[in-house]
């Protein structure tokens, strides 16, 4: 077996199918949507508590609702337009409408060869602005918002 | 007396010449080499996919039988596209470090290399992203990374095989697994590729390389082997026949 098999060609043609099996192609299992996590408290209690319905859009975009009339959201995911510095979201919590107006600025980062670039974003503290009609106030935890699962803001309703 | 003295004399021939004997058995002369290795498996690729350019070479010098410095340097030009992102670098890397040979010298005989190299790499490269997109609820968006300068360092794992495969002339591969130190380009926007590292993505990254090599002799090394002592392996049981057993394992 030896003879048949020379020992420099058994080192040259295991190191070919390594070399074909690095080859391999890899795919895109990260997350890539950074959202900005608002977490919903009731306000009488202090605790954490999804309203009874939840509808959220964009500003000119009712018909291309995030959430409508949806129930049990205690974490909205509002994704951010990294074209402009500001968005406004509409929400109605119990049916009540608020407008919430964020500004930020945005900076692309890497996710992974396989997913490409994302956007974070970094909230301009002082400028979050809002109606108090089912909104009493809002609390920024986090400013930096990113793909990671970490609160950026607390709405008390 | 004189019986006495030539008796004396003989015992001290003997004895030296059987120690002259064990030295002559147990020594086995290995070649030093200097190395010029270059790798083939990047300009193969190159051939069939024009978006990645690597050539790289080393230089090595056997300190002994056992380990080798080396040094090596490379060239890589990267192109990626997909559909939501373009990206391109360029640049240049160094690398260096040791090779150790886990052969036997008289397995290795100076044509065979089986072991473990150890390296620090350097790498200086320009990467530019001409266009990404980014779509969500509010629609797409367009961007681009101007292109930078930066410089990146990292450490590596290179076990690996070679073979003489004519006199003095060696194939082999090793396998690389890298670990980054760092890229200088913060942690937001990580090379996707740099020269001398690869996937930079991750901060581990993998690779194999495929090495023909120009071996050069300059020096000759007389290496003492140590032999195995056979091992005397006394049985104190019978054998079948109710003899006693003794042996020798090698």
């Amino acid at each position: 077996m030896r003879k048949l098999i020379p020992r420099n060609l058994t080192i040259i043609l295991s190191g070919l199918i390594l070399f074909l099996l690095s080859c391999t192609p890899e795919s895109c299992f990260e997350e890539t949507e950074s959202f900005l996590k608002a977490t919903l408290y009731l306000n009488e209690t202090g605790n954490l508590r999804a309203p009874d319905s939840l509808t959220v859009y964009g500003l000119n975009m009712e018909t291309n609702k995030l959430y409508d009339k949806t129930k049990n959201v205690q974490i909205a995911l509002l994704p951010l337009n990294a074209s402009t510095a500001n968005c406004v979201y509409i929400t109605k919590i119990n049916g009540i409408t608020d407008t919430l107006e964020f500004r930020y600025s945005s900076y692309p980062h890497l996710v992974s060869k396989e997913c490409g670039y994302t956007f974070y974003h970094n909230l301009i503290s002082d400028s979050l602005t809002y109606t108090t009609n089912a909104i009493d106030s809002i609390y920024i935890k986090k400013n930096t918002i990113t793909t990671f699962n970490e609160e950026n803001i607390r709405i008390f309703y | 007396m004189r019986r006495t003295y030539a008796y004396f004399i003989s015992l001290l021939l003997i004895l030296f010449s059987s120690f002259v004997q064990v030295h002559a058995q147990d020594t086995i002369p290995i070649p030093l080499k200097i190395k010029v290795g270059l790798e083939v498996s990047g300009p193969a690729i190159y051939f069939s996919e024009k978006n990645i350019l690597n050539a790289e070479g080393y230089i090595a010098a056997d300190i002994n039988e056992k380990v080798s410095a080396v040094f090596g340097a490379g060239y890589l030009n990267y192109k990626y596209s997909q559909y939501n992102y373009n990206y391109l670098n360029k640049g240049m890397f160094v690398r260096t470090g040791v090779d150790f040979n886990l052969l036997k010298p008289d397995k290795s005989l100076g044509k065979y290399w089986a072991g473990i190299g150890l390296r620090y790499g350097l790498s200086l490269f320009t990467s530019e992203v001409p266009s990404f997109q980014k779509e969500n609820y509010w629609g797409t968006t367009s961007s681009s990374i101007t292109k930078k300068t930066n410089w990146g360092h990292f450490v590596e794992v290179s076990p690996g095989v070679r073979a003489e495969v004519f006199k003095n002339f060696s194939m082999g591969w090793t396998i690389s697994l890298r670990m980054l130190l760092y890229t200088g380009t913060g942690k937001d926007l990580r090379p996707i590729y740099f020269p001398g590292f690869g996937n930079g993505g991750k901060t581990v990254s993998k690779g194999i390389n495929y090495f023909i090599v120009w071996n050069i002799p300059y020096k000759k090394i007389n290496v003492i082997i140590k032999k195995e002592v056979p091992e005397v392996i006394e049985d104190t049981g019978t054998t079948g026949n109710g003899q006693q057993a003794t042996g020798i394992r090698q």
